[in-house]
């Protein structure tokens, strides 16, 4: 008695009557009203005056609303159920959002798996590209070094041509002396051009018509000028199988009567080694 | 169940028939409470033609919702008043509504309910000044919010910034005075 009081005083009853509790809430105040008469009763009497209030607030509905009502009720099912989900449209414009986002979130799907595969062609054309470059650089490189190659041979090319020219005007013109050396006792086969302007003292060595034996990286050549029975330095020079220069020009002389050629360490001597002379020639006039 | 017994047999009459889905029933509840369940719906929705179609709704709900209907929890009325409100409820905070009556969102009907409370009160309900006179003004508005307006008591709560204690016992006392008048 003194709990169903204490239930009642709480308040809980009117919040039931008003619809305001949830389920649990709910179930609690209909175990409580199973359990206590008086319970039940209170209950009642809040319906009954919550009803009586509303029966003096009472409007009357437009005449006719009864007949579109009862006309809806006792119409067929389908037409009853399409009145009950009047409502409906809303509940699809509801569902509307999530498909678009669904479709939102497709695209964007879709979006990212072009990203990722614009990703791998760009990644791949990059790797391709840089391939290319390499070799483009490699073949930029070879061709430089080629073209470095042919430049020499040009430059090469062009003063031996030079040179050749050279020798061809020297051999026609009789103001150059043309002195052949022989090989000597100790180097029989030697023999070699020695191109003389007395005038100009210019001595020049003739590469195309040189036929010495090779020196070593220690030994050079030294040419020699006789003049009045006495040797006079005019340069060294290489004996080589592909000699730079076909003209080697060597220092001036101007009055000689011979000239001959020894064998030195490499730089020249100040007076010639004689045991070491390969060639020599007089000049003849 | 009932205290009257003339009212309890009706109302037995009238489950009787609505659970038998006797058509003859649907007359009887639209006579009955028709204008009980409008003056309700229309005190929330506040628009008469709305409140009208809403008022079919709810006849329509309860003539396809009678097998949940449980006699043994209460009133035949408590309960369709509860189908009534929430339909009203559901309408007033849906969009398309707020759409149609651009200024009757739920914060504007709250300014609205605000400024036409007395009004409400007095204009409306016929034959009442008597009754709302006898009336505790600060107990029957609380009651007013959640049964005429759509508010659950804990939105009332904090719309009249009370404790849910003090709303809780001001519902209380406006009904026993209800209660009191009615007897």
């Amino acid at each position: 008695m003194e709990e169903s009081k204490a239930y009642i005083e709480t308040g809980i009853l009117e919040l039931y009557v008003l619809g305001q509790l949830n389920a649990h809430e709910q179930r609690e105040v209909e175990e409580m009203a199973a359990k206590y008469p008086e319970i039940k009763g209170e209950i009642s009497a809040i319906e009954i005056a919550m009803e009586q209030y509303a029966i003096k607030h009472a409007m009357q509905p437009t005449a006719g609303l009864d007949k579109q009502i009862f006309e809806k009720i006792l119409a067929e099912e389908p037409v009853i159920k399409e009145t009950v989900s009047a409502p409906a449209p809303e509940a699809k414009i509801v569902q509307l959002t999530p498909d678009k986002s669904a479709s939102t979130i497709k695209l964007l799907r879709f979006a990212l798996v072009a990203c990722i595969g614009l990703l791998v062609v760009s990644t791949v054309a990059l790797y391709s590209a840089h391939d290319k470059l390499n070799t483009a650089n490699q073949q930029i490189a070879s061709l430089s070094l080629d073209k470095e190659k042919f430049a020499a041979t040009v430059s090469f090319m062009k003063g031996e041509n030079k040179d050749l020219q050279e020798i061809a005007a020297i051999s026609s013109d009789p103001t150059w002396t043309l002195v052949k050396l022989a090989g000597t006792k100790i180097s029989p086969q030697a023999n070699m051009m020695v191109y003389w302007h007395k005038k100009g003292q210019h001595v020049m060595v003739d590469n195309t018509k040189m036929a010495l034996p090779k020196n070593d990286a220690d030994h050079q050549y030294q040419l020699w000028a006789i003049v009045n029975g006495k040797p006079v330095d005019l340069g060294v020079f290489d004996a080589t199988a592909e000699p730079k220069k076909l003209l080697v020009t060597m220092k001036e002389v101007g009055n000689a009567q011979a000239f001959a050629v020894t064998l030195e360490k490499r730089g020249g001597s100040i007076s010639p080694t004689m045991e070491k002379m390969v060639a020599m020639g007089g000049v003849s006039i | 169940m009932a205290p009257t017994k003339k009212i309890s047999l009706t109302e037995e009459e009238l489950v009787r028939a609505l659970k038998g889905r006797e058509t003859i029933a649907i007359q009887a509840l639209y006579d009955m409470y028709s204008g009980s369940l409008l003056g309700v719906i229309s005190r929330i929705v506040q628009h008469t033609e709305i409140a009208e179609d809403l008022l079919q709704d709810t006849f329509i709900k309860i003539w396809n919702s009678t097998e949940y209907y449980d006699s043994s929890k209460g009133r035949l009325f408590t309960w369709m008043v509860n189908i009534a409100r929430n339909l009203a409820i559901d309408k007033i905070r849906s969009k398309d509504f707020r759409n149609a009556t651009k200024n009757q969102d739920i914060e504007n009907n709250v300014d609205f309910i605000d400024a036409q409370k007395e009004i409400t009160l007095n204009a409306d309900t016929m034959g009442l000044k008597d009754m709302v006179t006898a009336l505790k003004p600060e107990f029957n508005s609380v009651l007013d919010m959640v049964y005429f307006k759509g508010y659950t008591h804990v939105e009332a709560a904090e719309e009249l910034n009370l404790p849910l204690g003090t709303v809780k016992t001001r519902i209380r006392m406006a009904i026993m005075e209800l209660r009191k008048y009615f007897n």
